[in-house]
C-alpha cells in the first residue's frame, strides 16, 4: 500500500493534544503512515528602522522575541518525540515550523496542497467565542480541500 | 515622591510607554490585515517595549464566561493552555470594566491559578479590559518577571490601547459575519437559483 501522509497542525492546546492521542491510537501501528507536525507562526513584526529612538529602545528586546520562538519550535519537537515513544518510526514523524504569513486555516490549506497530503487531524472545539473574531478554522480547511480526508477532533 | 488626584503620595515609577512606543503598536494594528496576525503582533511588540514575561490577549465568550485565549506571546504554551479561565475566578473585576494591578502575585488572592503563576515565574500582573459600547469583550494581560510598580500614566496608556483593540475586535467580527452571509448565499446560487 502507498504511504498516506498525514497532516496534524499542532498549536498546543487541550484539543490539539486530543487530536495528537487520535492520531497515535488510530494509526500508531500502520507503518504506511507518515505523520507531519505542523505549527506556523507568527514572525517578529518588522519595525521601520527610521524611528531609531524605537529601535533602540526595542533592540535588546527582539532577540528575547526570537529566543521565545525557538523555544516554540523546541517544544514542537517534543510533540514529535511523543509520536515516537508511541510506535511512529522516527523517520516517518516530520515536523514543520515555518513563519506565517496568513491566517492559520490557510497556511493549513497551503501545505497541504502544495505537498499532496492525504489526511489532515485537525482539532476543533465547539461553542469557542474566538471563532467570532478569528472564523473558524476547521471549517475554512474544509470547504477549501478537496480530495483530502479531513478528521475532525473535538 | 509624587501625588495623585487623591493627594495620596506614591513612590516615583519609570514610565515606559510614551508617543514612540504607541506610534510603533498603532502601526502593527493598523498594518495587519487579519486580526490573528495583529493580535500576535501586538503582545510580541507589548512584550519587547515594556520588557515584560509575557503577554496575552483575551476574547469573552459571553456564554461560558470564560477568557479564552486569541494571541499570547513569551509564556509557556503548559502555563497558557493550564485550564480554562473563568471571570468569577481570575482577576473577575477587569471584566467590570476597571484595570487591575497585581503588583506582587505572592500577596494577592485574585489568581484562579496562583501556583502555576509562580512556576511561571510571574511576578506580576496588569489586567486590562478591552471594551467595546460599554460592554467587556475581553481583556488584555500583562505578566512581569518581577513584582512591578507600573506608573498611573502606563495604566492609562493601556486603557487606551485596549479601546483600541476593542474597536479592531468588533470590526473583525462583523466582517467576519459579513463573509459567511456571503458564502451562505453563494452556496444557495449554487444549488439552483438565478444569480442576482
Amino acid at each position: 500500500m502507498a504511504t498516506q501522509k498525514l497532516l496534524l497542525p499542532y498549536n498546543f492546546t487541550r484539543f490539539d493534544q486530543k487530536a495528537l492521542d487520535f492520531v497515535i491510537s488510530t494509526f500508531g501501528k500502520l507503518e504506511e503512515v507518515e505523520v507531519t507536525v505542523f505549527n506556523a507562526y507568527t514572525p517578529v513584526p518588522e519595525i521601520e528602522t527610521a524611528a531609531s529612538s524605537v529601535t533602540g529602545k526595542l533592540k535588546g528586546s527582539l532577540s528575547y522575541l526570537s529566543q521565545k520562538i525557538t523555544e516554540q519550535e523546541t517544544e514542537l519537537k517534543t510533540i514529535k518525540q511523543k509520536l515516537v515513544d508511541n510506535g511512529f518510526a522516527d523517520g516517518r514523524v516530520h515536523t514543520v515550523f515555518q513563519p506565517r504569513k496568513k491566517e492559520v486555516a490557510g497556511e493549513i490549506i497551503d501545505i497541504a496542497t502544495k505537498n499532496k497530503f492525504d489526511i489532515i487531524v485537525i482539532s476543533h472545539k465547539p461553542g469557542k467565542a474566538t471563532r467570532f473574531f478569528t472564523g473558524s478554522r476547521y471549517s475554512k480547511v474544509i470547504s477549501a480541500l478537496k480530495d483530502v480526508t479531513v478528521c475532525v477532533v473535538s | 515622591m509624587r501625588f495623585n488626584q487623591q493627594g495620596r503620595n506614591f513612590m516615583s515609577v519609570e514610565e515606559k510607554i510614551d508617543i514612540d512606543i504607541f506610534k510603533v503598536v498603532f502601526r502593527a494594528i493598523a498594518e495587519s490585515d487579519n486580526l490573528e496576525i495583529m493580535a500576535n503582533h501586538l503582545t510580541q511588540l507589548l512584550v519587547a517595549a515594556l520588557e515584560l514575561k509575557g503577554c496575552t490577549l483575551f476574547a469573552l465568550n459571553q456564554n461560558s464566561q470564560e477568557l479564552e485565549v486569541l494571541a499570547s506571546f513569551g509564556l509557556s504554551m503548559k502555563y497558557v493552555h493550564k485550564g480554562p479561565l473563568l471571570t468569577a475566578k481570575s482577576i473577575g473585576a477587569t471584566l467590570e470594566k476597571k484595570p487591575i494591578v497585581i503588583r506582587d502575585i505572592n500577596k494577592t488572592k485574585l489568581l484562579q491559578y496562583p501556583d502555576d503563576a509562580k512556576n511561571e515565574g510571574i511576578g506580576a500582573i496588569i489586567s486590562v479590559p478591552i471594551i467595546f459600547n460599554s460592554k467587556a469583550i475581553g481583556a488584555l494581560r500583562l505578566y512581569h518577571h518581577d513584582a512591578w510598580e507600573i506608573s498611573d500614566k502606563d495604566i492609562d496608556s493601556m486603557l487606551v490601547l485596549a479601546e483600541n483593540i476593542g474597536l479592531a475586535m468588533t470590526y473583525t467580527r462583523l466582517l467576519n459575519a459579513v463573509q459567511t452571509i456571503r458564502y451562505t448565499v453563494d452556496d444557495i446560487q449554487s444549488i439552483g437559483l438565478e444569480p442576482l
